[in-house]
């Protein structure tokens, strides 16, 4: 399992380079759509490791053909030049009737397979290129319909899932949705997101995906108990943190997932061609 | 006080109550419907306290006397909440009870036209690469720009025009930048809702 981290604005530029120099991370995840200004050639010099590319902003479920065609037409430009492990993207909603959205809308996934399937069929055409897709931190109860949702999408569209762990975690906190649903889902992915979570400030509690937080024991509970299913070749797991982010806390919760995973496996591999 | 009994097994069923308190009100405390909405409402209080808090001057610490009505309005004239959320806000405390104190200091202004300016920087993924703000009660502009380089931010500045540009027609104007340059004064645009 390779361990990364998420770069999604140059203030922690100097900490990503720090992480990698000590060996705390193997690969480094761009938030990209936070830098199609910058050009691609300078991004691709930023690091030197491997690359993930995680879309925040593409919209895509909601966006029109030709702002998606010009989206994409940008984002492969950083395809083409930094050649990513992977390219993610989000299910979820940013808008109801042309209001935006602060706290990101789930979709409903009894109601909207079909239409969902076909924008993602779209979408990865436009895009060119496979697109893993992360699922929701739930709150209500339609989140425990969201493993099926995802198993059945890979299966019918070609799409990866980009499996958030924490993510899984909230749900199963504030919905119920059982870690062993995602069993198939986590078996198929390659990809993989862990983050801290924090409580509702009023009750009855429920659990927020922050990015901002340690690893929660249940968080780190569910990858031991999966440690085999998550773990095969050519897996990632991003450490996401955008928030109250010190880098001695971001290395100790690196430390517990590289105890959890142990080396890569390339790194494995480099040890036993040496020894 | 009549409280829903509408269905809420999904977000979905939530999404009109998202952004308004008003409606947050009417589910009973106890369910996870109203701690989804509480959560979604206090996102768009923290954007825009947390990004402009001399506003917290006027109306106390909870910031609810603007918060409150301010939704209410947007509500009612559906405001897309896109980047210029700031701004609209601006616009409602300049016909509300704290026009006279607003108006009697410019660093709400300059506050709120630099939070828009950054939050276009942020969330506009077009091609464009800055963004210029103008208000009928300034001559200075505000300018966002996108990340520019792999190791800085969004940057956000404040110009003094030695040569003002022509005042907006409405209340607030922008026009944006097709490069890292500001060498073009193509008119202004008003604020879409």
């Amino acid at each position: 399992m390779r361990l990364g981290f998420n770069f999604t604005l140059g203030d922690t530029y100097d900490m990503v380079q720090r992480l990698l120099a000590e060996g705390h991370i193997d690969y480094c995840e761009f938030l990209i759509d936070n830098f199609f200004c910058v050009d691609p050639e300078e991004l691709a010099k930023a690091f030197d490791c491997p690359i993930g590319l995680h879309i925040m902003y593409s919209k895509f479920l909601e966006a029109n053909r030709p702002t998606l065609v010009d989206f994409a037409a940008r984002l492969r430009d950083y395809i083409d030049v930094l050649n990513p492990m992977y390219v993610s993207d989000h299910i979820l909603r940013f808008t109801h009737e042309g209001r935006a959205f602060f706290h990101l809308g789930e979709i409903d996934y009894s109601t909207e397979y079909e239409s969902v399937r076909d924008r993602v069929v779209a979408w990865q055409e436009i895009v060119g290129h496979r697109i893993h897709f992360e699922n929701y931190p739930s709150i209500m109860d339609g989140g425990r319909e969201a493993p099926a949702f995802f198993e059945r999408l890979m299966k019918e569209t070609g799409a990866g899932v980009l499996f958030d762990a924490s993510n899984a975690v909230c749900s199963h906190r504030n919905c119920g949705t059982p870690f062993e649903a995602w069993r198939n889902v986590i078996a198929e992915a390659r990809h993989f997101h862990v983050a801290g979570y924090r409580h509702s400030l009023v009750e009855p509690f429920i659990s927020l995906d922050t990015h901002a937080e340690a690893l929660a024991p249940d968080t780190l509970a569910f990858l031991k108990d999966f440690r085999s299913v998550f773990d095969k070749p050519g897996a990632t797991m991003t450490y996401e943190r955008d928030d109250r982010i010190e880098f001695d806390d971001v290395v100790a919760d690196l430390k517990l997932l590289r105890e959890l995973f142990g080396q890569p496996e390339e790194r494995r591999h480099d040890l036993a061609l040496s020894a | 006080m009549i409280l829903l009994s509408l269905p809420s097994r999904t977000d979905r069923d939530l999404y009109p109550a998202l952004m308004s308190p008003e409606l947050n009100a009417k589910y009973p405390t106890d369910q996870k419907a109203f701690v989804r909405i509480d959560v979604s409402l206090r996102m768009y209080w923290h954007t825009l306290f947390d990004i402009c808090p001399e506003l917290l001057e006027l109306s106390g610490l909870d910031g609810m006397s603007i918060f409150r009505p301010f939704m209410a309005w947007a509500g009612e004239k559906k405001l897309a909440f896109d980047w210029s959320y700031y701004l609209w806000v601006y616009a409602w405390l300049r016909q509300s009870p704290f026009k006279e104190r607003l108006l009697a200091d410019d660093k709400y202004l300059r506050s709120v036209m630099a939070a828009s300016a950054a939050r276009w920087a942020i969330l506009d993924r077009g091609r464009d690469c800055g963004i210029v703000i103008g208000c009928a009660d300034t001559t200075n502009l505000v300018i966002g720009w996108k990340c520019r380089s792999v190791r800085l931010g969004r940057e956000i500045e404040l110009i003094e025009p030695e040569e003002p540009l022509p005042a907006p027609p409405d209340l607030f104007g922008y026009f944006t930048l097709q490069s890292f340059e500001l060498d073009i004064f193509p008119g202004w645009q008003s604020l879409a809702r």
